[in-house]
């Protein structure tokens, strides 16, 4: 038990919390390890930010437990932070601050600034630090709160939607960013809803629904779960398997224009197999999900909450 | 339509705060009547000349009674003169929270991107805010009707409406001013610059009461009009050129509000500090202030405390040179000289002074300490606090920190009042004894840390109705030390306001028991607040 927890950066163990109504999260048991860039995925009120907050010891837990770095992240919070990153998904307002008085005051509760580190972080962002916040574009203000979450090479970074508001060049400076932080010791937990990001840096993922932890997978793992869109050509019109297709086991959202047929198939391919096994087929394609239809297969109202590996 | 009821819905803490407290000014000050003013005519005309002479003493701060023996005429004065102060002070807050708060929250341009006027909008929340005063005046004359229908008295119902009026008219046109005001001037300066302009106003109102040059330009305060009428009280007059005068202020203020907000930029105001030009700077400030707590709040606080110390020498200053003309003003009442006889065989000047000055600075300090309430409830809603809490500093730290930059800040205050007073009153000739004046100003600050202790309690417990509350509180309290002896009310109870145990150190000196008791009010603030703090919630 003790090395486990050693070992992961993160652990958490039935650890709920709970807003009433069905709002909130439910028995999260999540184990990230150390050096890993983990991805929480999840659309919009699944519960992405409740967990990072619970992580950060800004909430209390209704139940159920939470380690970070070892340390339990409610009584140890100060401790925790000290070797935590934090990225918060709504950058707060610091007014007429100036960003650069926002990092000294900031940095001083850490004991002090490392200053190159900031300037090498500003430089690769081209964050202006005399300027006021309210100055500050949104992306400007996202970049700041990144400077912030950097500044101290932190052991963990837990980072709320890290890249909202930032411009593609600038999202690509920060997955550098990230995979720098990564090679350098450090471990992510970063929440997002946007796949390619997720795809880009993580090395696992964990999605969550209805505060729901519904899978954690690698990425090959993910990408290789049997959901596989496919096109198939027949000869002839009157070739069109329609009624058995639309009844096969496994195969959904059947078109069929002319000749050509479109499905998704869940699953094996036996029940499409069988359906068109009396039928002349000049041309047959099979493509790998992406991440996007994995996560439509978990989000779409109507289909499986989850997926059959 | 809608946009007046989202204006209603986002003030609905100021409507029913500023209601509660209107309700509560008046049916107190109406009971109080009852109490204290006697039933018989002579009974009553005692306790009016009595009346005369405080609000003689009052008079640079409020207009003075014409029939104070009358339960009209007292709660006119104590109360709806209070609450004139009272609905500018709230006049100033919602316009720039318009102007500036919203806009900074987005909420402005979100509404902008609904297709709404930007002149329709000023418009709607000029009219939420007659609304919210309707209701807030409709409060206040509910409390009164209350009191008065329990001692079986009349009402005249005429006067009753023209005094709320009068006081809608007054509050709406403070509101369109500071409107103005907060439109025109630079983002950052907007609220600061709000505020100086309405408290230069009312000040060049009640300053003319003393000084007969201000007379001359007093016609350009909206609180001039106000004073032309006190309706209320039987044979009140109800200056009807004075209020459309106001109501003309508000339209007019309003229409060049709505102009200034159609010609500027989103998020800047009609007058811009420009930028600074040059390379981009990537440094952060290498001074050791920033690794230090306390000392690196006091520094980001810097130019309001600044502007708290230069505001309260500067009041001093005029405390201390009022104070021999409202002596000699007070002298030359026949009707007065018995009440002030034992005074002037004793310490007239320091007694004035201490009355005038520690009753304003108690009020003011008060205010320091809900103004600095409102910080951290706004550190808290804007999400600062959950980024403070990402660094390694426990939640106890946090309230700690707090308290002693209030402490410190105003520690710095009350010494640079405290000097201005004893100087500018040693130059009128009046000499204060040094040990009392250090002592009385020393003794603001466990003042202040009692509100600031309370004002940590609520924001721990509920940010969003911290301020609200603590501006309830720090009412409640003043009137205990006004109304608890009068209603016998328990030592204990009377001993929980700061106003009553702060005393009168300037002419009787400090009283231990009372300090030991505000410091233990303040640390049983601070702890309840620090158990709160470790509980709660942040960001959620």
């Amino acid at each position: 038990m003790l090395g486990q927890m050693a070992a992961s950066a993160i652990r958490t163990t039935r650890l709920t919390k709970d807003y009433g109504l069905g709002r909130g999260l439910f028995d999260l048991d999540l184990q990230v390890s150390a050096q890993e860039v983990f991805g929480f995925l999840g659309p919009n009120g699944s519960g992405k930010t409740t967990t990072i907050r619970l992580l950060m010891g800004m909430i209390r837990p209704t139940s159920g437990s939470a380690y970070v770095l070892g340390l339990d992240a409610m009584r140890e919070s100060a401790e925790v932070k000290r070797k935590v990153g934090y990225l918060p998904g709504d950058v707060p307002q610091f007014g007429s601050l100036r960003g650069s008085e926002i990092v000294a005051y900031l940095g001083g509760m850490r004991g002090g600034v490392d200053h190159a580190r900031v300037r090498e972080l500003c430089d690769r962002f081209d964050l202006d630090l005399g300027r006021r916040f309210r100055e500050y574009s949104s992306g400007n203000k996202q970049k700041l709160a990144i400077v912030v979450a950097f500044m101290h090479n932190p052991d963990l970074l837990i980072l709320d939607e890290p890249t909202s508001s930032l411009d593609p060049l600038n999202q690509q400076e920060f997955y550098r960013l990230l995979r720098e932080a990564r090679d350098g010791g450090a471990t992510v937990f970063l929440s997002s809803h946007v796949l390619s990001e997720v795809e880009r840096v993580c090395d696992r993922v964990g999605i969550v629904r209805d505060g729901r932890l519904v899978r954690v997978a690698h990425l090959d793992e993910l990408r290789h779960l049997r959901v596989h869109g496919v096109e198939i050509e027949f000869a002839h019109e009157s070739d069109v398997p329609k009624a058995e297709l639309g009844e096969a086991e496994g195969v959904e959202d059947v078109i069929v224009t002319g000749t050509r047929v479109t499905a998704r198939v869940r699953g094996s391919f036996e029940g499409l197999l069988n359906a068109i096994a009396g039928s002349r087929v000049v041309d047959f394609v099979s493509s790998e999900p992406s991440l996007e239809e994995i996560f439509l297969s978990y989000f779409t109202p109507g289909k499986p909450k989850a997926l059959t590996p | 339509m809608t946009s007046v009821a989202l204006a209603l819905r986002l003030g609905r803490w100021g409507i029913v705060g500023f209601g509660l407290a209107a309700l509560f000014a008046t049916s107190v000050n109406t009971f109080a009547f009852y109490a204290v003013a006697g039933s018989t005519p002579q009974e009553r005309i005692t306790f009016g000349n009595s009346m005369l002479a405080l609000s003689s003493q009052l008079v640079a701060i409020l207009p003075p009674p014409i029939r104070p023996d009358t339960v009209a005429g007292y709660v006119e004065f104590r109360g709806f003169h209070s609450l004139a102060i009272l609905f500018a002070v709230w006049a100033m807050t919602s316009a720039t929270g318009f102007a500036r708060g919203d806009e900074e929250r987005g909420i402005v341009e979100a509404l902008l991107a609904t297709g709404t006027d930007r002149v329709a909008l000023v418009v709607s929340r000029l009219g939420a805010f007659v609304i919210a005063l309707s209701a807030a005046s409709a409060a206040a004359a509910a409390g009164f009707v209350t009191g008065v229908a329990s001692h079986r008295e009349s009402i005249h119902v005429p006067g009753l409406v023209e005094e709320c009026a009068i006081l809608v008219a007054l509050a709406l046109a403070c509101y369109a001013i500071a409107l103005l005001v907060a439109e025109v001037a630079p983002a950052r300066a907007a609220t600061a610059a709000a505020g100086t302009v309405l408290v230069g106003l009312y000040l060049l109102n009640s300053m003319s009461r003393v000084f007969d040059s201000l007379s001359t330009w007093r016609w350009l305060s909206p609180f001039r009009y106000y004073d032309l009428s006190q309706p209320l009280t039987p044979g009140g007059p109800f200056d009807v050129r004075g209020f459309f005068v106001l109501v003309g202020i508000a339209i007019f203020a309003g229409a060049v509000a709505a102009l200034a907000f159609e010609v500027r930029d989103l998020g800047s105001g009609l007058v811009a500090f420009r930028s600074r030009p040059g390379l981009a700077a990537h440094d952060v400030p290498r001074e050791a202030r920033w690794r230090y707590p306390v000392l690196r709040d006091l520094y980001r606080e810097r130019l309001g405390i600044l502007g708290w110390t230069a505001g309260l020498a500067v009041l001093a200053f005029v405390c201390a040179a009022l104070t021999k003309t409202v002596v000699q003003v007070l002298l030359s009442i026949p009707t007065l000289a018995p009440y002030l006889s034992a005074l002037v065989r004793s310490q007239i000047y320091p007694g004035v002074l201490g009355f005038t000055w520690l009753n304003l600075a108690q009020l003011l300090f008060a205010a320091l300490a809900i103004a600095q309430v409102a910080r951290w409830a706004a550190e808290d809603v804007d999400g600062r606090l959950e980024i403070t809490l990402s660094q390694p500093v426990s939640r106890a730290a946090i309230v700690v920190e707090r308290m002693a930059v209030l402490a410190v800040a105003a520690l710095v205050i009350a010494a640079v009042s405290g000097l201005t007073l004893f100087y500018a009153s040693h130059a009128q000739g009046i000499d204060l004894d040094p040990g009392r004046l250090v002592a009385a100003s020393l003794m603001l600050v466990p003042f202040a840390l009692v509100f600031a202790g309370a004002g940590a309690l609520l924001a721990a417990w509920n940010p969003r109705a911290a301020v609200g509350l603590l501006g309830a509180f720090a009412f409640a309290s003043y009137l205990d030390t006004e109304l608890g002896a009068i209603y016998r009310l328990p030592l204990w109870l009377q001993d929980l306001s700061a106003f009553k145990l702060f005393g009168t150190p300037l002419v009787t000196g400090v009283d231990w028991r009372n300090v030991t008791l505000m410091l233990a009010l303040a640390v049983a603030g601070t702890a309840t607040s620090i158990l709160l703090m470790q509980r709660r919630d942040v960001g959620a």
